[in-house]
């Protein structure tokens, strides 16, 4: 096992590689100047031409390059063209606000999602099972901004329950924290949820027709609850494969959240550095995410062991 | 097809029939366009924000513009940049799939890029692609093929393994048959059903990543009505002028879950076997 | 290191522990209560810690609070002492003297000397385009003293105090000798000033807070405030600029009370907000913007006048306004070459805006200058609303005027960009964008860098006429306010001949608030908080 983690993380080596010259390509061969937008609305084309040559974006491409490799590999991911912080710096003030709305989003998806499915997969053919397998059609076709903006409205300005934006550290007080990150996890969680209670029906009625469940119901295991829970375990590698592929897309929809709620976590960093051209910032949060997709993959992968011992490394 | 024969296939697959009627309701919606709808470009700001009424059906926007027309000439583009994702991720995954699948030393380079597209985050691919450059359809239909190519490619490719070990095609082999003429023969026409569902659920997700594009400012041109900049640029009117936002949402929301139903109802009746893995 | 900045990170690794693993009731006393912090939305996020390095307001926002200036504008727009206590004006050696006021410290606690506002001036005027033009005029300045300095002229000019005082970025802000010796194009590391508030960099997070305490050690002018002179009491003991790019989210938390004050909400949330008891709406900047079309005097068509003339005739600017303003009281337009409201306003030469939008007269004005349908590349930065708005309006009018145009939608990060590229349009270059600038610096022919008409060394547009270059300088001279007034009206009478650009509107931005929030001071360009109460 610990030989086949190694050498997972050796083929990681050319992945990143890739995506190293992929990214800083594509953001040095693009148009868009971040000294135009630094020196502001009044300036001249010499101030931004200083800037440029200040800001070493004069230099020819395969030394900018080779200085960011250099410093990538020593985990130097450089420094915002902008404020001057390093970019891990940066990352890491970012940091809390996007693993906590990550964490309750998948949490919430997960519980939800699975309660609907095996639901659903215990009622076959019934008006229950049609209602959560319209409601997973549905959670995949609103865009995640709408419902965010209809939960808002809702949950926020009419009812006032919850915050309308913003986040609150974890270190102050648990109940705070959750309160800001309700609402983000729901509209976040919709597609989650849909995905999630999609895949744990299908296996789960997949499962409950094997011929071991029939044995077990014949034998007089007549207990539904029981029953379920012994086919849920034999169902969890694909769910957790599905959580493994969600926790990719989520870093998609976490940008688009972190906007609506105004959470300010690393999704809304990369966006607001495409927009101005911190190159540094871009490239270094492409790298992060993409390092992490590859370690969940990794830990996916291994999780198998733990639900099906016939899986082995 | 008779009527009869119609209502049982219905019956049997009612989401493939809803699925495609809203289809090709909204097809030819688009395509008509021009003569159900007026200029959905043109802008009279005296008219701003009208709610629904006999002379602006679905209301005006902000810059005065009509809405029913620009969610009419908006089902152009959704299905433009949906079906062209759909077919040019499937045709160019298709192919590379094909050539990793089947030529073993070509499998590993290509795999290795595919991991590397797959592991860059795909919104974020798309974002910087179409802030980078000039936004036109194009481009953003570029943004969104280039992270769906992977996940073709690992589907074509597992599809193709496992074919490649069928005692037929070893016949294949044995018998003289030059590679190409095996894989377009007896490889390909068993990635097709599998495809043909994945083809629909790009389409879906290719429109959605549209609106979110849009959303975030990185989407298709604001001049060209599409549901998702139509959304994105009105989001500031929910509360105001709540129509701005709600019938482009209604037709996005309509045709994504006409998709979703029309593969779920393809993934069954073709693939069985697929239809109980996802 | 510097003293400071060890201390500064001595200070910020202490209060990160804090944070990260003391109780809370430690947190609570280093924080100030949320009565006494005011939370501010603004229009965007602040660039840089270095206020003279850019020209975005929000880099004037953030030097306001953490920096003094020598002298500062009161609400008629005239320059009072701020720093400076006793000063005067030698004709006869055409010396201006200054001696600081008593009391000034920098927030490390050392005295503020001459010698630190003489090297100050200079980076500023290395990097201000008013700056410059005082600078061809000013033989020397020099530090007489620890509290005394001079500013020298070689030749007669009337507008010392003025470009000390303005309020158009960059600021004339001081800082210490240390800072102020960093080379002008290097941005400075360590913020360290001697104003109201200091830059708390502890709890600081880039792109999403700045947090601002009151600077204990502050000593206030005797005198009330008015505009940005007078005395700089500050009655809170924190403000946080936070950055909240959503539009619908600011004014939803504001609604709720999460933050105080939301400088830039949409005109269409105005009937909202405007119905809120908990809820008030302020002009602060009374001049506000004025929206400008630039066209490319170096390629065909926009290097024959009579093409720039036509677009005159094609722009509505209440269509414009109404666009993205709705039927709105903060909106209107503007005949005159200097914004609406300002000392120059005049109405020389604006026979095109009284005869209204007239597509049959832009069409003939195209026809004489010989217009064979040439393709106009329209640049849209899609990513700001009203310019992304106008453009399109723009779009349709130059059409129904008989212009070809083509609309190139970006962001306005490749806008910025582009438009430096004075190649053809085909080869990266650009016909038309579209921009906006203060309504203040619009009325003033030097400080806007959009007025000089020096060809290839003028802003975006490179637009070339002698004759309005020769009356910007004899503007500049002119000593009485009529001396000026008389000049203004013949530049805008020969800038609506040669059109370097042409208007879309002028409009203000009210700023909504808490009605808890009292005593915000109406000042164009910056946002004081001093004076500011939250009761």
């Amino acid at each position: 096992m610990l030989a086949y983690i190694v050498r997972r993380l050796f083929l990681t080596l050319p992945v990143m590689a890739l995506v190293a010259v992929f990214v800083f390509l594509l953001l040095h061969l693009s148009p868009g100047d971040p000294a135009a937008i630094m020196a502001g609305e009044n300036a001249t084309a010499e101030n931004i031409a200083q800037i440029r040559t200040k800001l070493g974006l004069d230099e020819p491409l395969w030394k900018q390059f080779a200085l960011w490799v250099l410093a990538l590999a020593s985990g130097d991911l450089g420094q915002s063209l902008f404020w001057g912080d390093p970019v891990t710096t940066l990352i890491g003030q970012r940091a809390e606000p996007t693993i906590s709305l990550a964490l309750t989003t998948i949490s919430f998806a997960v519980i939800v999602a699975i309660t609907l499915g095996v639901t659903a997969a215990a009622n076959p053919g019934t008006w229950i099972d049609r209602g959560v397998m319209g409601f997973a059609v549905m959670g995949f076709s609103l865009p995640v901004f709408v419902v965010g903006y209809m939960l808002i409205f809702l949950f926020a300005i009419e009812l006032k329950w919850l915050p309308v934006q913003g986040y609150t550290r974890f270190a102050e007080g648990f109940v705070p924290w959750l309160r800001n990150l309700v609402l983000p996890s729901l509209a976040l969680g919709m597609a989650y949820v849909a995905l999630i209670a999609r895949i744990t029906r299908t296996t789960m009625l997949e499962v409950l027709s094997e011929d071991y469940i029939r044995t077990g119901k014949a034998k007089g295991v007549a207990n539904r609850p029981l029953l379920l829970r012994h086919a849920l375990k034999n169902a969890a590698v694909p769910i957790v494969t599905v959580v493994g592929i969600g926790v990719a897309l989520l870093i998609g929809g976490v940008v688009i959240t972190e906007t609506v709620f105004n959470i300010p976590g690393i999704g809304r960093l990369v966006v607001d550095a495409i927009s101005r051209r911190d190159y540094p910032i871009v490239q270094g949060v492409i790298m992060l995410f993409a390092g992490l997709y590859v370690l969940v993959n990794l830990l996916v992968d291994l999780s198998y062991t733990l639900f099906d011992p016939r899986i082995r490394y | 097809m008779d009527a009869t024969a119609f209502i049982t296939f219905a019956r049997r697959n009612p989401t493939i029939v809803a699925g495609s009627i809203i289809l090709l309701f909204m097809t030819v919606v688009a395509l008509a366009a021009p003569l159900i709808a007026g200029d959905p470009r043109l802008m009279n700001p005296v008219n701003r924000l009208k709610p629904p009424s006999a002379q602006f059906w679905f209301g005006t926007d902000g810059l005065g513009r009509d809405i029913f027309s620009r969610c009419v000439y908006g089902a152009r583009i959704s299905l433009i940049v949906g079906v062209s994702v759909a077919s040019a991720s499937v045709l160019i995954g298709l192919a590379i799939g094909l050539a990793a699948g089947y030529l073993r030393w070509l499998d590993n380079y290509v795999m290795r890029v595919m991991d590397g597209l797959m592991a860059i985050p795909a919104i974020l691919l798309a974002i910087a692609m179409v802030s980078l450059n000039r936004a036109t359809v194009g481009i953003v239909i570029i943004a969104i093929v280039i992270p769906e190519i992977p996940r073709v490619v690992r589907l074509v490719r597992s599809v193709v393994l496992t074919t490649r070990e069928q005692p037929y095609i070893e016949a294949a082999i044995s018998g003289g048959s030059r590679s190409l003429k095996i894989v377009l023969r007896h490889i390909l026409p068993s990635t097709i059903p599998p495809l043909i569902v994945q083809a629909t659920y790009v389409t879906a997700s290719a429109i959605l990543i549209e609106a979110g594009l849009s959303f975030l400012g990185a989407g298709v041109p604001p001049e060209t009505p599409t549901w998702g900049n139509m959304i994105a640029s009105s989001r500031l009117l929910l509360a105001r002028a709540p129509w701005t936002i709600f019938f482009p949402g209604l037709c996005l929301a309509l045709v994504v879950l006409a998709v979703n139903l029309l593969g779920d109802g393809l993934r069954d009746r073709l693939d069985p076997r697929l239809s109980r893995r996802m | 290191m510097t003293k400071i900045a060890r201390r500064t990170v001595l200070k910020s690794t202490a209060a990160a522990a804090a944070i990260a693993g003391a109780p809370s009731l430690a947190r609570a006393q280093a924080r100030p209560s949320a009565a006494r912090t005011i939370r501010a939305v603004f229009h965007g996020d602040v660039p840089t810690y270095d206020p003279i390095w850019t020209t975005a307001n929000m880099a004037a926002y953030h030097g306001g609070m953490v920096y003094d200036t020598l002298f500062g504008i009161d609400e008629k727009g005239e320059a009072k002492p701020q720093m400076v206590g006793k000063y005067g004006y030698d004709a006869g050696n055409m010396t201006w003297s200054f001696e600081l006021r008593p009391g000034l410290k920098w927030h490390d606690g050392t005295d503020v000397t001459s010698g630190d506002i003489v090297a100050s001036l200079k980076r500023w005027a290395a990097r201000d385009g008013g700056g410059q033009h005082m600078m061809q005029r000013v033989k020397g300045i020099e530090s007489k003293d620890e509290k005394t300095f001079t500013i020298s002229l070689k030749e007669r000019y009337g507008l010392v105090l003025d470009v000390l005082s303005k309020t158009s970025t960059p600021v004339c802000f001081m800082m210490r000798k240390k800072e102020a010796e960093t080379d002008p194009m290097q941005k400075i590391e360590t913020v360290v000033g001697s104003g109201p508030f200091t830059l708390n960099m502890a709890e600081t997070r880039p792109g999403t807070q700045y947090v601002y305490d009151r600077n204990p050690n502050y000593v206030p002018r005797a005198e009330a405030p008015n505009g940005i002179s007078g005395g700089k009491v500050v009655k809170v003991d924190r403000v946080v600029f936070v950055n909240m790019p959503d539009g619908q989210t600011a004014v939803a938390a504001l609604q709720a009370g999460e933050i105080d004050f939301y400088e830039i909400p949409q005109p269409d949330f105005m009937p909202q907000l405007e119905a809120d008891r908990n809820i008030k709406i302020q002009i602060l900047n009374q001049l506000g913007q004025v929206g400008l079309i630039r066209p490319n005097f170096l390629h065909p068509p926009f290097n024959n006048v009579k093409v720039r003339q036509a677009m005159l005739h094609c722009v509505k600017q209440s269509d414009h306004m109404k666009a993205t303003f709705g039927d709105s009281k903060y909106a209107k337009e503007t005949p005159s070459y200097f914004a609406m409201g300002t000392p120059m306003e005049n109405d020389a030469n604006t026979g095109w805006f009284k005869g209204g939008q007239n597509f049959a007269r832009s069409k003939a004005l195209l026809a004489e200058a010989g217009y064979k349908g040439e393709e106009v590349l329209l640049m849209q930065a899609t990513n700001i609303p009203y310019m992304s708005n106008s453009a399109q309006l723009l779009a349709q009018e130059l059409r129904q005027g008989g212009f070809n145009v083509r609309v190139e939608a970006m962001d306005w990060s490749n806008v910025v960009q582009r438009r430096s590229v004075k190649n053809p349009p085909a080869q990266g270059g650009w016909n038309i964008f579209i921009t906006s600038a203060g309504g203040t610096a619009v009325g003033h022919p030097i400080l806007l860098a959009a007025h000089a008409a020096t060809g290839g060394s003028a802003w975006f547009g490179w637009p070339e006429d002698a004759k309005h270059e020769q009356l910007r300088a004899q503007w500049s001279v002119g000593e009485t306010l009529a001396d000026r007034q008389r000049i203004a009206r013949e530049i805008q009478e020969n800038a609506w001949n040669f059109v370097p650009q042409v208007y879309y509107g002028q409009w203000v931005q009210p700023a909504a608030m808490r009605t808890n929030i009292r005593g915000v001071l109406p000042v164009a360009e910056i946002i004081p908080w001093w004076n500011v109460e939250k009761v």
